[in-house]
């Protein structure tokens, strides 16, 4: 009895830590997310940018985007959310805009597309992966294994 | 009937507490020149030491036990953070990130460390009296292992998607690992900032739960075990406790808690030396622990602090100290490198010496006892 007790016990630690590194995994997934203030085509139709858009997360804010312009916010987990304050025109009003989107697991890092998220379209239209330019090095790299990190 | 035991009077004598207390006053005296010499203001000073504090304590924790357990200074504690480091190479490739990416990553080490500490356990069972230096040779063997894991079998058959972390050859992880993901994420997790010394208030929470744990860990069954085993094998045995696996399961502590002391490190310095992180901490965390007073089959929580302090102290000033003497820093650089093995190498000399001065006094007390006995007869 206290032999099958304590074995109980010990598949509840088990599964308990097993439980905890997947949620873990889950909640800790780290994305680098893009604003692009572009315009685009979608579907035959333009969307302009407007004149500036300024993007809040969390209360901070991590970008202040003119035309044609990126910003950029590293997040962890899979919801985001974030204020956007529009301005369409040069000293024209400034419209607030709550967005909270699900970014997808398999990037690492994300481009939105911001005139297409004010437009409402659809994810597809805003969100693409952001792909970084493939950097020249050299064929291969020193391996150090010097055990103090002095150097010669 | 024949008492043996060194005679106790109570009271230490000046030169006894000089001696037992010889590495850390030492210590007191390089500082208390170095200080001076190195021309830094008490607040850079504090803050240096504050944050090497959060960052190694927890690895310096690590090893108590096997003291305890009478195994020594435990070089093996380098398996830990080898389990440590894959942990967090592999939760790099998977960017996860922030605290939930430190507390995955102490999960994965954990199978690893447990089968690391299990081996390394079951080979001491087999050198009893040479758990030391067998630690220090079985922790080269697996260095070697481990950069063969790192260099050639991570990217060729464990995958590794970011080029990131990859060699250029397509294979291989690169020298530095950077984990600013995760750089002083635990530390930072509660900001206070007292005269401008940076607290890392979550840091020390941990460290003290370690703290309580050990405290508590003494009292259980198992603790008072490793007590007894730690005092003499054969009068364990004769007590019906299970010497080897105590000594075994004492490895596989010290080395889960090396592995989660290496990722607590790491958060703090932002990035992995992937082929040095784990050897130089070994070597220091012992170092430091020695020169808080602890002997190779003594250490307390308290050696712990008062090492770090000390050792750290002198690892910041050395480098200007030698160069405000010398008008090279890098002879400052190299003696607290040369430092570091000294003082291990004079802990491991005076237990030597202490040991065959107990030995041969106990033979001497041997000696005059039967010679009482064969007078009475």
């Amino acid at each position: 009895m206290k032999n099958k007790k304590s074995l109980l016990i010990k598949i509840a630690f088990f599964a308990g830590v097993v439980a905890l590194a997947v949620v873990m995994f889950i909640i800790g997934r780290g994305h680098t997310v893009y604003f692009d203030n572009q315009k685009l085509e979608y579907e035959g139709k333009a969307y302009e940018c407007p004149y500036k858009i300024e993007v809040e997360v969390k209360g901070e804010r991590v970008a202040k985007l003119y035309a044609k312009e990126r910003g950029s916010v590293t997040t962890i987990g899979s919801g985001f959310k974030m204020v956007l304050k529009i301005t369409q025109e040069q000293n024209g009003r400034e419209t607030v805009q709550e967005i909270s989107l699900r970014l997808p697991r398999n990037m690492d890092g994300i481009v939105l597309n911001l005139p297409a998220i004010i437009a409402g379209l659809p994810e597809e239209a805003y969100l693409s992966e952001f792909i970084a330019a493939p950097v020249e090095e050299p064929e291969d790299e020193e391996i150090v294994t010097d055990e103090f990190g002095i150097g010669e | 009937m024949i008492r043996l035991g060194a005679p106790s009077t109570g009271k230490k004598s000046f030169s006894e507490i000089l001696s037992a207390n010889f590495v850390p006053l030492m210590f007191i005296v390089i500082c208390a020149v170095s200080i001076p010499l190195s021309g830094f203001s008490i607040g850079y000073l504090l803050n240096e030491v504050v944050t090497r504090m959060g960052r190694n304590i927890f690895l310096m924790l690590s090893l108590l036990i096997p003291i305890m357990a009478g195994m020594g200074l435990n070089f093996g504690m380098t398996l830990g953070a080898m389990a440590g480091q894959i942990a967090l190479i592999l939760v790099s490739d998977w960017q996860i990130w922030g605290i939930p990416g430190m507390v995955l990553a102490m999960i994965l080490s954990i199978p690893f460390s447990i089968g690391l500490g299990l081996m390394c356990g079951k080979i001491m069972n087999q050198a009893k009296g040479r758990e030391m230096v067998t630690s220090y040779i079985i922790s080269h063997f697996m260095n070697g292992i481990y950069q063969l894991l790192v260099l050639y079998i991570m990217g060729n058959v464990i995958p590794i998607m970011h080029h990131s972390l990859k060699l250029p050859r397509g294979y291989g992880i690169r020298n530095t690992v950077s984990l600013l993901s995760m750089r002083q994420k635990l530390d930072n997790l509660i900001p206070l900032n007292i005269g401008g010394v940076k607290i890392p208030v979550a840091t020390f929470i941990i460290i003290a739960f370690m703290c309580l744990f050990i405290v508590w860990f003494k009292k259980t069954k198992l603790g008072q075990d490793m007590r007894a085993v730690g005092q003499d094998m054969d009068v364990a045995r004769e007590a019906g406790i299970d010497v080897e696996k105590t000594r075994i399961i004492s490895m596989i502590i010290s080395t889960v808690f090396a592995g989660f002391g290496m990722i607590i490190y790491l958060q703090n310095m932002g990035n992995i030396a992937t082929y040095g992180s784990h050897v130089q901490v070994g070597m220091f965390c012992i170092a430091a622990l020695l020169v808080g007073g602890a002997s190779v089959e003594k250490a307390s929580i308290g050696n712990v602090f008062i090492g770090v302090m000390l050792f750290h102290t002198m690892f910041i000033v050395a480098p200007k100290a030698g160069e405000a003497i010398t008008g090279d820093s890098m002879i400052g650089e190299y003696f607290r490198v040369f430092v570091s093995y000294a003082v291990i190498t004079i802990a491991i000399i005076m237990y030597e010496a202490k040991k065959r001065k107990t030995k041969s006094q106990l033979g001497r007390q041997l000696a005059l006892a039967q010679k009482e006995e064969g007078n009475e007869k």
